[in-house]
């Protein structure tokens, strides 16, 4: 008793606030584990999918390689969905076997535990009997051990769940059953510790709302569960419904006894004999009630009770017997469906697999043999064409050949018609030949003539200069002889005679005409000559008055020269000069006359002066007139 | 002749022109003399001889002028084989 007490104090105190903790640890605990799986696996199967991902993963995360190497040796990296989807189904398969193995095993211990409990349950009523038939009458002391041996059977008829609240109903109770109880529970399972049970008795209702041993309580497929409990979904309300009647009825002991047939009233349909054993203890409670005294009576009352319990029991058995059959062939008959269905796939995806390698064989045939027709096509296409060709160029070539072999004959036959044609055709050519000879002749002719009539128009202008320039007896302008004569050259383009005109004709000398010869000798003779005697003497420098008229009256007394004489002196050089000039040499005079210096230089100034201008003019007649004879003995 | 003004006829105009500036000159020197030796010199004959001596140096001296221009007093224009000999000495 104290140990339990103490027991239940350190459990309570312990419990408190070890949920909260400990479910906020176990969360965190298992949410990290839970990402930090999902983060490995969901990473291998990315990184097995993306080459970055997997260089990432392998080389910066801890353990991504190892993890990675293991994935790699269990193949998940050919892993697919299909397989993922047989693997996950045969784990479902696998799981739901071993399930109900565990279902089967369970109900076996359930039902052993029935029967130790049915055991403890005579052996608890026979005990409560003892105790009820020694104390008999006094109603007051008798009325609670009956309830509570009334309430034993119940929980120990209900396998697992019912056996802590009702115990706690129980030790409430009666306290001398207390030890019975304990026993009893004992003997009903080796889970149901007494620590346990008597932890949660402090809380009964709360623990049994959310008692993580429920779990040893959950009903097996298809089990009924046990009298006055139906299977309604919420558990809150099942298990409180047993709680509040156990209490009813703990409490209803002193004062009156409710009925407990109307409260289960809407079972009697689905469990008959729920309904018959409650009609029972009902008839127990109202017996009870009526005469306590009779309290020895209760014996058959009970006996009735255990019979309802065992036939109860048995008919539980049977239904779950029934049960699990019929689980285990629908489990036997899924399985076999699977498998079924599974070797259909199989076999249609083998088909499958056939007919498409069959198919593509048969594409594969079907592609080859029209590639080699299309190029066996091309092929007599391509000679068709060559044929072609070369029947063309042979066609050419005939056709060439025979042209040829036309030209030939043409030609033959023009050398035929031409020899024939021959002599005529020599005579025209000559005759042709001759005039274009005689057109030729007349031709050169007509120049000739030109040419003649030009040279005799030049020959005409140049002595009709001549006359009226050089020996006209006085002198006159001869521009417009000169202009005639320039017009007449010009059209022969003689450049010697046209510079000489030209030289001629920008001096002023045409204008005003050049003194003739006979002029010129009588007015050196007469004028010039013996004033240039009387300087004769005079130095050529520094000249005074006094050496000119020293000169003068010297020039008296000297000898005259006449003839070709030889000397430098002044008189010499004059007697030279008239000898030319009787010699009609008015070059070599003129010559003579220009050696002179000092005094008798520019006395004799005006008088070379002219002889110049008429030697200018000379020269240049005399040029034309050279060139007109060379003209004129070209031309014939 | 036809010709009224040729080259041969420069020196004759030239001796013209010199007689005519004597006469003058020496007609001007001789008149000055007599009058000079009518009133100052109790008519002596020295100063008609002087003046007119005067006269006809000037006319001499204008007439060679006339003549050789080149005859400037104080100067002398040398000839060409006197210009080089000169260069030769300086040059020596």
């Amino acid at each position: 008793m104290a140990a339990n007490e103490f027991l239940e104090h350190r459990l309570a105190s312990e419990a408190a606030p070890a949920p909260k903790q400990k479910s906020i640890v176990r969360r965190v605990f298992w949410t990290t584990t839970a990402l930090t799986g999902t983060f490995y696996v969901g990473s291998t199967f990315v990184s097995f999918n993306n080459q970055t991902y997997y260089d990432v993963f392998s080389e910066h995360v801890p353990l991504g390689q190892s993890m990675l190497e293991y994935a790699e040796a269990h193949g998940w990296d050919n892993l697919t969905v299909d397989d993922v989807i047989e693997f996950s189904t045969e784990t479902f398969i696998t799981t739901y076997s071993f399930f109900s193995d565990m279902i089967k095993k369970v109900t076996g211990e359930a039902e052993e535990v029935k029967e130790e409990a049915e055991k403890k349950v005579q052996s608890v009523k026979a005990a409560a009997t003892k105790a009820i038939k020694p104390a008999p009458k006094p109603a007051e002391k008798a009325s609670p051990p009956p309830a509570s041996a009334k309430t034993a059977p119940k929980p120990a008829v209900q396998p697992d769940a019912k056996v802590e609240p009702v115990t706690s109903t129980v030790k409430k109770v009666s306290p001398d059953l207390e030890e019975l109880v304990a026993r009893a529970e004992a003997a009903i399972a080796g889970k149901p510790y007494p620590g346990d049970t008597q932890a949660s008795s402090s809380q009964p209702t709360s623990d049994i709302l959310s008692d993580p041993q429920v779990y040893t309580a959950p009903l097996p497929l298809g089990f009924e569960p046990p009298p006055g409990y139906s299977r309604p979904q919420p558990p809150k309300k099942t298990q409180t419904k047993p709680a509040e009647q156990a209490e009813k009825k703990e409490e209803a002991k002193p004062v009156v006894l409710p009925l407990v047939a109307p409260a289960v009233s809407s079972f009697t349909e689905s469990e008959p004999i729920i309904s018959h054993l409650a009609g029972t203890i009902d008839n127990l409670a109202s017996y009870l009630a009526t005469n306590p005294a009779a309290a020895s009576k209760a014996t058959d009352v009970l006996e009735t009770a255990k019979k309802d319990l065992t036939s109860l029991a048995d008919r539980f058995e049977k239904v779950r017997e029934d049960e699990r059959v019929a689980l285990e062939a629908k489990l036997d008959e899924q399985t076999r469906e699977y498998t079924i269905k599974l070797l259909e796939l199989e076999m249609e995806a083998q088909d499958k697999l056939d007919s498409q390698q069959e198919d593509f064989k048969k594409v594969f045939d079907e592609e080859r043999v029209k590639i080699i027709q299309a190029y066996r096509e091309k092929l007599e296409n391509e000679l068709r064409t060559q044929t072609e060709l070369i029947n063309e160029r042979l066609k050419e070539e005939v056709i060439a050949q025979g042209i040829e072999l036309q030209r030939r004959w043409i030609r033959d036959i023009k050398v035929r018609v031409e020899q024939e044609r021959g002599g005529r055709l020599a005579k025209l050519d000559e005759l042709s030949a001759d005039l274009k000879r005689l057109e030729r002749i007349a031709l050169d002719n007509a120049n000739y003539l030109d040419d003649n009539i030009r040279i005799h128009a030049l020959w005409s202008a140049l002595r009709a200069l001549n006359s009226s320039a050089i020996s006209s007896p006085v002198r006159k302008p001869f521009r417009e002889e000169l202009r005639v004569l320039r017009h007449i050259t010009a059209a022969r383009e003689d450049p010697v005679v046209a510079a000489a005109l030209d030289s001629l004709e920008k001096t002023d000398v045409p204008d005003v005409g050049i003194e003739p010869f006979a002029d010129l000798s009588t007015w050196f003779t007469s004028e010039v000559s013996p004033k240039v005697s009387e300087v004769a003497l005079v130095p050529d420098e520094n000249a005074g008055v006094l050496s000119y008229l020293a000169s003068r009256a010297l020039s008296g007394l000297r000898f005259k020269r006449h003839g070709l004489v030889s000397g430098d002196d002044v008189l010499s050089v004059l007697a030279r000069a008239e000898y030319y000039l009787n010699e009609k040499d008015l070059d070599s005079a003129a010559r003579e006359l220009n050696q002179l210096q000092g005094p008798a230089k520019v006395l004799l100034h005006d008088w070379l002066e002219a002889a110049r201008k008429r030697l200018e003019v000379q020269q240049a007649l005399e040029v034309v007139q050279t060139q007109a004879t060379l003209a004129s003995l070209l031309v014939v | 002749m036809s010709k009224p003004s040729s080259s041969e006829d420069i020196l004759g105009q030239k001796y013209d022109r010199c007689l005519a500036d004597l006469l003058v000159k020496s007609g001007v020197g001789f008149s000055v003399g007599v009058v000079a030796s009518v009133i100052f010199f109790r008519r002596r004959t020295w100063p008609i001889a002087l003046s007119t001596g005067f006269g006809a140096g000037a006319a001499y001296a204008d007439c060679d002028r006339s003549f050789n221009p080149a005859r400037i007093p104080g100067t002398r224009v040398l000839s060409q084989n006197e210009a080089a000999t000169l260069q030769g000495n300086k040059s020596n």
